[in-house]
C-alpha cells in the first residue's frame, strides 16, 4: 500500500508538472487525432505480444493489465 | 408543371462543409450526424498469428478477434474473444545426461526418453485456451472516462476469472490525462492427477503418492498512468504498476534434476522407480512486481516514431528492462510500412538454480524454469499494412524472437561442461490482421 502510496504521489508529481506544457489547442490536433498516432493503435497485436512474452518472460504488463489468465507461466 | 428539389446552392454548400470542418477541428459531432452515428456497425478487428518455436518446441496458433461498438453517445461496448491451439515440446527443467534418460509425464499416466546428450524436453504438452474478455466505456463526466470489464479463460488444466476497472480524467484543456486502474484475477490449476508435492521425486509409472490437489492464485494489479500531449506532434505516457500475486505461483510441470556435485551425472531416483533423481520445483507462495512504463509517440512529416521502455522489478530478484522501437512508414494515407526491434533483459530469480546438487541441503524454493534465469530477448520484425476499399485495413508482420540465456553460477560441473544447460530459443512470429472496413 505505500508502494501505491508513492506511485500515485510521482503519478501526481508528473501530471502537476506537465500542466506547465503549453499544450495543444483542440483545432492544432489533426496530428494527435490519426489513428496511427493513438496510443495504442493496433489493439490487437498489443494483446498478442503481450500474451507471447508474458509467457516466455517473467516480465508483464506496463502499459496495461500484465497479461493474465494463462496457464502458460 | 413538374415541381424539382431546388439545387443546393454554393452558399448552402459552403456553409454545410465549414459546420462540418468546424465540428471536426472542436472534436465534436456533426448534429445532423447523431442519429447515423448511432446506426454504424460494430468496428471488428480480426487476426491469425501463428507463433513457432524452433527445435520442435512450442507452437501457437492464435485466432483473435476484436469487436467494438458505440451503443449509446459516447459509451462503448468492447469484446474479444481469442483461441490458441499449443503443440509442441516444453523444456522441463532437466538438464542433458550422458545416457538416456526417462521421464514420468505430469499426469504420471505415461514415461517419455530423451537421448543422451539432449535437451530435457516434455513431449507431452498438448493444450488449447480459449479467453473472452468484455469491457464497457462511458463518461462520468465531460472530461472523466470509465471502464469495466471482466475476463474468462480456459485451458485444459487452467481457469482464469478476473475484473477491472480504470477511471480517466482529462484536465489542463485536455493535455493531459491521469488514470487509475485495477484488476482483480482469480486462476486456478488442476493438473492432470493432482499438483506435484513441492521438491518431492519424480516417480515411476503408475505410482501417484506425489500428488496434491489442484492450486489457485489470486493476482491484484494497479495501475497508475499519465498521459501528455507534448506539442502538436508528439504524445508521452508515463506508467507506474504495481502487481500483487498470492496463492500458487508454481509451474506443476517443471522439475530439477539433482546430481552429483563432482561429476555432473544424475543421482539414482527412488527406489524402484527405473528414474534418475528429479525433484518438482516449488516458487514462493507470494510475488510483488513492480514496472515504470514510458511510452512517447512522434509525428516526423506523416510517419511515426514510437519509443517505449519498461522497468520491471519483483520480490523475487527478477529485474528487467524492455525496450521497445517502431517506426511506421506512411505512404500516403493507403499503405504503410513498420519495422519493429525490441531488447529485453532479465536477471535471475534468487531461487533459480540450473541443477539441484546430491547431498547439498535442500532449498525451500528452487526452479529450473528457464523463464526464471538470466537471459536476453531480442525481436525483430516488420509489418506491411494496407487500407482496404471498403474503408477497413489488412497488415501483415513477421518477427523473430531470439532468447540466449546465461545457466546458475557453478552448475557446469564435471560432464555438464560439455553441454548447452540453457539452450537458445528461436520462434517465429507472423501475425496477420484485417481490420473490417465500415462502407
Amino acid at each position: 500500500m505505500v508502494r501505491l502510496v508513492f506511485g500515485l504521489a510521482a503519478c501526481a508529481a508528473a501530471a502537476l508538472a506537465f500542466t506547465g506544457c503549453a499544450g495543444v489547442e483542440p483545432w492544432d490536433r489533426d496530428v494527435l487525432a490519426r489513428p496511427d498516432m493513438q496510443i495504442v493503435s493496433d489493439p490487437l497485436e498489443a494483446a498478442t505480444d503481450e500474451h507471447i512474452y508474458f509467457s516466455k518472460e517473467a516480465s508483464s504488463g506496463g502499459q496495461g493489465f500484465g497479461g493474465g489468465g494463462c496457464g502458460c507461466n | 408543371m413538374q415541381l424539382k428539389d431546388p439545387k443546393p446552392t454554393a452558399r448552402g454548400t459552403l456553409g454545410a462543409s465549414l459546420t462540418v470542418a468546424t465540428c471536426a477541428l472542436l472534436g465534436q459531432t456533426v448534429p445532423g450526424e447523431v442519429m447515423a452515428q448511432e446506426l454504424m456497425p460494430w468496428d471488428v478487428d480480426t487476426s491469425l498469428l501463428i507463433y513457432s518455436e524452433s527445435d520442435g518446441r512450442v507452437s501457437d496458433t492464435s485466432l483473435n478477434v476484436r469487436a467494438r461498438k458505440e451503443m449509446r453517445e459516447d459509451k462503448f461496448l468492447d469484446l474479444t474473444l481469442a483461441f490458441d491451439s499449443l503443440t509442441g515440446a516444453s523444456p522441463s527443467g532437466a538438464v542433458p545426461a550422458g545416457n538416456i534418460q526417462t521421464f514420468t509425464s505430469p499426469s504420471g499416466n505415461s514415461q517419455y526418453t530423451v537421448a543422451a546428450g539432449e535437451p530435457a524436453l516434455d513431449t507431452s504438452f498438448l493444450d488449447t485456451r480459449t479467453a473472452l474478455s468484455a469491457a464497457w466505456e462511458m463518461p462520468l463526466s465531460r472530461l472523466t472516462l470509465l471502464s469495466v470489464g471482466a475476463s474468462l479463460s480456459d485451458e485444459y488444466d487452467y481457469e482464469h476469472t478476473g475484473l477491472n476497472a480504470r477511471v480517466a480524467h482529462d484536465f489542463n484543456d485536455r493535455n493531459t490525462t491521469l488514470s487509475f486502474g485495477v484488476a482483480l484475477a482469480n486462476d486456478t490449476i488442476s493438473p492432470v492427477g493432482g499438483s506435484p508435492i513441492p521438491l518431492a521425486p519424480m516417480l515411476g509409472l503408475g505410482d501417484y503418492r506425489n500428488k496434491g490437489g489442484d492450486g489457485s492464485k489470486d493476482v491484484t494489479d494497479f495501475l497508475l498512468g499519465v498521459t501528455q500531449v507534448l506539442n502538436r506532434h508528439t504524445i508521452v505516457q508515463f506508467n507506474y504498476s504495481l502487481s500483487q500475486s498470492d496463492g500458487y505461483l508454481t509451474d506443476p510441470y517443471k522439475i530439477l534434476s539433482v546430481v552429483d556435485p563432482v561429476t555432473g551425472v544424475p543421482v539414482a531416483g527412488p527406489p524402484g522407480s527405473g528414474l534418475s533423481l528429479y525433484v518438482f520445483e516449488n516458487r514462493p507462495a507470494t510475488r510483488d512486481k513492480q514496472s515504470l512504463y514510458g511510452l512517447v509517440k512522434r509525428d516526423f512529416g506523416g510517419n511515426v516514431l514510437e519509443a517505449s521502455y519498461r522497468y520491471m522489478t519483483d520480490d523475487w530478484a527478477v529485474d528487467s528492462h524492455t525496450l521497445e522501437l517502431r517506426y511506421r512508414w506512411n505512404f500516403g494515407t493507403e499503405k504503410y510500412f513498420q519495422p519493429h526491434v525490441r531488447f529485453y533483459q532479465q536477471t535471475a530469480a534468487e531461487f533459480y538454480r540450473t541443477v539441484l546438487f546430491n547431498n547439498a541441503p535442500l532449498p525451500s524454493y528452487a526452479t529450473a524454469d528457464y523463464r526464471l534465469g538470466e537471459f536476453d530477448g531480442l525481436t525483430v520484425g516488420v509489418k506491411y499494412g494496407q487500407a482496404t476499399a471498403r474503408g477497413g485495413e489488412w497488415s501483415a508482420r513477421v518477427e523473430y524472437y531470439t532468447q540466449t540465456g546465461t545457466p546458475a553460477p557453478g552448475s557446469a560441473v564435471g560432464a555438464l561442461a560439455s553441454y548447452d544447460l540453457y539452450p537458445d530459443l528461436n520462434a517465429l512470429i507472423a501475425q496477420f490482421t484485417y481490420k473490417f472496413g465500415k462502407r
